[in-house]
């Protein structure tokens, strides 16, 4: 009777591990990711259209959940401040708020240390665009034109945005002074600009693909250290001859600081394993966000890059906020 | 709290609530005065006690505001609705159980289940 | 002639599509789902889109997720008045303006025609809405894209002007309402300068005052507490519920109302921006000025309930030609539906049309459809919903308090939410026995933040010259109309006076 009692308590402390092992198996319910814009917007697509194609590579389901308000400091707040276990992601980690307003205020969290990159998606490069109409055809001819002009107005999606401080920056290389007029929003701002209410105007190309095709807007120059594939025609302003070279709008996956490195491998490799899926490409090009993969320890030497780099445009041309 | 006025050219995002604030005194005097002048008895206000119950009322919505991220939404709804019924109007036992399972059970499933927005669980979560 | 051949082969098409089983049945889907989050106060059309925008991928065809979407957007117009009129809570933002005279409607037995009339009003207007998307939509949308911040500004500042008589008697009261108004619109962060007004760190504040919260507290929450005064154990309406349906006097009064409030609706609502709650308030102020019994408004007048309720139901429709014909969201649930068409691999815009023809044409025919089924849903429901008036009030009340309660919570999931719709319900009771209007500060607090923000942006396209208002086309032909309002106003205004002198 001993006997058999003992094999059991001994078999049962045999399984505990494997429990333990089998609880510890990650994923092992639904990711949960953060976007923290509204429903609707290009980084809330993007993330849509990642957990579309995720179900083939991932063990489990995306879930997609939205947290819009103070510019996307509400929801990555939200997510620094969740169980680093892996079931709680940002995405949009590269966005504006991360990478210029720390530049200008006080973060209610670190964003460098206190979320680990996990993966690069896309990139939403910046593209000045014009009318098709306008009396100026490409940068040189609206530099030319403004430099005459007392203002030139552009339209931008959000004051002090990675936006409007890239037009501030290239009013003052190009010489032109430049107003901004600021909307809510990239949608607001395109309708402005396609209607005409300002001379030239700023947005990522995923706002503008539909309008180029339409031969509505032309893009004349792009903010970016070389040509982005989503409009591979277009020439940057480092190519005119404008030192003005930022990243426009990161958008990377990130997971709290805490969360455990063989979880962060898992989402690096199954993101990249979505990123490298043909459908996927083929509907992100489509909608204008170019796949551009990049691992942790890569999009985290990106990002950093590109907060420096919009630090060394705020300073170098001395762009204040109003 | 320092807003810029800006200029008339290019108001700044304090220029409108300065004139909305001079405008408000300027228009809660005027009020005032021609009030003053018509000088009638005025009625009362709250007759009797009539404000006993409107104020049961809003202390009863600040409880239900207060304990549902205490104590959660089932807890919460059902002793509102426990509560009202007894205090404010005077209604039997026997329905008020009825009403308030019956309407705590209704939300619950309307919108805790069906829409499937996350209700506070409060301690219970 | 060939443009209209075109059309008409285009719809038969679209109707080919529209009337298949599966096409049909999330249409009916749509209409029911928009028609309960109508009802519901709280939720709206936008929330419920993007909760559902997972599903769309599920099934598959784009044509029958925008037939569904769709169907929810102008649904949740029909199903908001039910509760404005029944108990003073609007149901969804732009059923606000319903409550004012649809509620007076119900305490006063008339509920039945209030509901009625908003039905009908919603299809009349549904339907107009549809015929101009069917055939004018592209270059009224072009005129649509001219509209930029001066015009805005222009526009608001008329239907503002236009609208201050909607405060009773006292100007006075008026005024203060509207300037308290627009003092509750500007709190949040301000675009033009990126600064953040009035929120006293509050960061739920930050994206502004929520306007469902702040009208389910001041209209609902609020005559909720002014009911309590006295202790009602019976039914809140006395007076016997009389006919349901319209009378042929409420018909007469109504027709043009419905007529105005379509097209009203339809041109506010193409503007991106623009939108039901805008064209409802304007109609109702339009249909206040126009009426021959304008003391009758606030008290019951069914003009007031006819017009509004077809403005929002054109304007629900008319938001969809700028998506459909320009590739531009006007509002945040056509946002989202935009969104969906973009995972599905569509891309709206001016190749719509031309490139995937059975997109738009079988969303436009579907829309007649929902339009149809949505008036056989609800105008049966009237006779069921006045019913809910018999409830004994005492148990009601308490009832209704927490509809909106947690209604109010799942817009944003925040329980601050809760605590802002009760200290306006507050608000609200003191102005009821004050005897301020609630009517001018909605409209200021609506079109407040559209007058700041279009002329700041304005006067920065301007280099701070206010000749731009007066200089661009559209706008100047508006600021000509206000002018002359203004004159036609005090002139009407001096033949009163001397009238009276006279008498």
């Amino acid at each position: 009777m001993k006997k058999i009692v003992i094999a059991v308590v001994v078999a049962g402390l045999l399984t505990l591990p494997l429990l333990a092992a089998a609880q510890d198996k990650y994923p092992s319910k639904p990711i949960e990711i953060t976007v923290p814009f509204a429903a609707g917007g290009s980084t809330d697509v993007l993330a849509r259209l990642v957990s579309k194609y995720a179900p083939k590579h991932f063990d489990k389901p995306l879930v997609i959940v939205n947290k819009p308000g103070g510019g996307g400091i509400t929801g990555t707040e939200a997510v620094v401040r969740s169980k680093p276990d892996g079931y709680s992601l940002y995405l949009g980690q590269g966005s504006g708020h991360d990478l210029v307003t720390p530049h200008f205020q006080k973060m209610p969290y670190d964003p460098v240390n206190d979320l680990i990159p996990i993966c690069r998606l896309s990139v939403h490069s910046i593209v000045v665009i014009i009318r098709a109409d306008a009396p100026y055809k490409n940068l040189k001819e609206l530099v030319e034109w403004g430099k005459k002009k007392d203002q030139v107005t552009a339209s931008v999606s959000t004051k002090a945005g990675s936006v409007d401080i890239v037009f501030q920056a290239v009013g003052k290389a190009t010489g032109m002074k430049i107003v901004t007029v600021p909307f809510r929003g990239g949608a607001e701002s395109v309708t402005a600009i396609v209607g005409g209410q300002t001379d030239c105007g700023g947005n990522h190309p995923s706002e503008i693909i539909s309008h180029i095709k339409a031969k509505r807007l032309i893009p004349i120059a792009v903010a970016l250290e070389n040509r982005d594939s989503a409009i591979p025609d277009v020439p940057t302003f480092k190519e005119l001859g404008y030192n003005v070279v930022a990243v426009g709008s990161v958008k990377g996956v990130a997971a709290p600081k805490g969360t455990p490195p063989e979880v962060i491998r898992y989402l690096a490799e199954r993101f990249k394993k979505v990123c490298e899926d043909g459908e996927f490409i083929k509907a992100m090009k489509d909608i204008g966000q170019p796949v551009m993969y990049l691992g942790p320890q890569e999009s985290a030497k990106y990002l950093k890059e590109g907060f420096e780099q919009y630090g060394k445009l705020i300073k170098e041309f001395n762009i204040k906020l109003e | 709290m320092h807003l810029a006025m800006g200029t008339l050219k290019r108001p700044g995002p304090g220029f409108l609530p300065f004139i909305l604030a001079c405008l408000l005194v300027a228009l809660s005097l005027a009020l005032i005065a021609s009030q003053w002048k018509k000088g009638d008895g005025k009625a009362p206000f709250w007759p009797e006690r009539t404000w006993l119950r409107p104020l049961l009322g809003a202390g009863a919505f600040a409880l239900y505001a207060f304990l549902i991220d205490l104590i959660g939404f089932l807890p919460t709804t059902f002793i509102f609705l426990v509560l009202w019924m007894w205090i404010i109007e005077s209604i039997s036992w026997r329905r008020i159980a009825m009403v308030s399972v019956g309407v705590t059970g209704v939300l619950y499933l309307i919108f805790g289940y069906f829409l499937e927005v996350p209700l506070p669980g409060g301690i219970f979560s | 002639m060939g443009e209209i051949f075109n059309i008409f082969q285009g719809l038969l098409n679209g109707f080919d599509i529209a009337l298949s089983l599966t096409n049909i049945t999330f249409a009916l889907i749509g209409a029911v789902l928009g028609t309960m989050v109508g009802i519901l106060p709280g939720l709206g059309p936008a929330a419920t889109i993007s909760l559902l925008l997972p599903l769309s991928f599920k099934i598959g065809s784009p044509v029958t997720s925008i037939i569904m979407m769709a169907g929810i957007f102008y649904g949740a117009m029909y199903g908001g008045s039910t509760t404005s009129v029944l108990v003073n809570i609007p149901g969804e933002a732009a059923s606000v303006v319903t409550c004012i005279d649809g509620y007076q409607m119900a305490l006063k037995g008339r509920a039945g025609p209030a509901l009625g009339m908003a039905a009908i009003g919603s299809f009349v207007a549904g339907t107009i809405g549809i015929l101009g998307l069917t055939f004018v939509a592209p270059p009224l949308a072009e005129f649509a894209l001219k509209f930029g911040p001066p015009e805005y500004f222009s526009l608001t500042l008329l239907g503002l002007v236009m609208a201050t008589l909607l405060g009773g008697d006292s100007i006075i009261k008026g005024l203060i309402m509207v300037v308290l108004g627009l003092l509750l619109g500007s709190v949040g962060l301000d675009p033009i300068s990126g600064a953040i007004r009035f929120t006293w760190g509050l960061h739920m504040l930050q994206e502004g005052i929520d306007f469902v919260t702040l009208a389910m507290g001041m209209f609902g929450i609020g005559e909720i507490f002014y009911n309590l005064e006295k202790v009602l154990k019976t039914e809140l309406v006395t007076r016997k519920i009389s006919h349901l349906w319209p009378s042929l006097k409420d018909w007469a009064d109504s027709k043009w109302a419905v007529v105005r409030g379509s097209l009203i609706g339809f041109m506010i609502g193409i503007l991106p921006g623009g939108g039901a709650v805008i064209s409802s308030l304007v109609s109702y102020a339009v249909e206040k000025r126009v009426a021959k019994n304008p003391d009758e408004f606030g008290k019951g007048a069914i003009q007031g309930v006819a017009g509004p309720e077809s403005a929002n139901n054109a304007a629900a429709t008319a938001s969809f030609i700028p998506l459909l014909t320009l590739g531009i969201p006007g509002n945040a649930a056509i946002a989202m539906i935009f969104a969906a068409l973009l995972i599905q691999g569509v891309t709206p815009g001016p190749f719509l049309i031309t490139e995937k023809p059975d997109v738009f044409w079988g969303v436009v025919a579907s829309m007649y459809i929902g339009n149809v089924m949505l008036l056989i849903l609800n105008l049966p429901m009237v006779g069921l919903w006045v019913q809910l008036l018999r409830v004994p009030y005492s148990i009601l009340a308490p009832v209704i308090v927490l509809f909106c309660c947690v209604g109010v919570f799942s817009v944003r999931n925040s329980v601050f939410d809760i605590w802002v719709m009760g200290i306006f319900g507050v608000i609200g009771y003191i102005f009821r026995k004050v005897g301020l209007e609630p009517g001018p500060l909605i409209l200021a607090f609506v079109l407040g933040p559209i007058l700041e923000r279009s002329i700041r942006q304005a006067l920065l396209m301007s280099a701070g010259s206010p000749a731009i208002f007066f200089t661009r086309p559209i706008s100047g032909a508006l600021m000509a109309a206000l002018i002359l309002f203004l004159v036609f106003q005090v002139y009407l205004n001096r033949r009163k006076q001397r009238q009276r002198g006279k008498g």
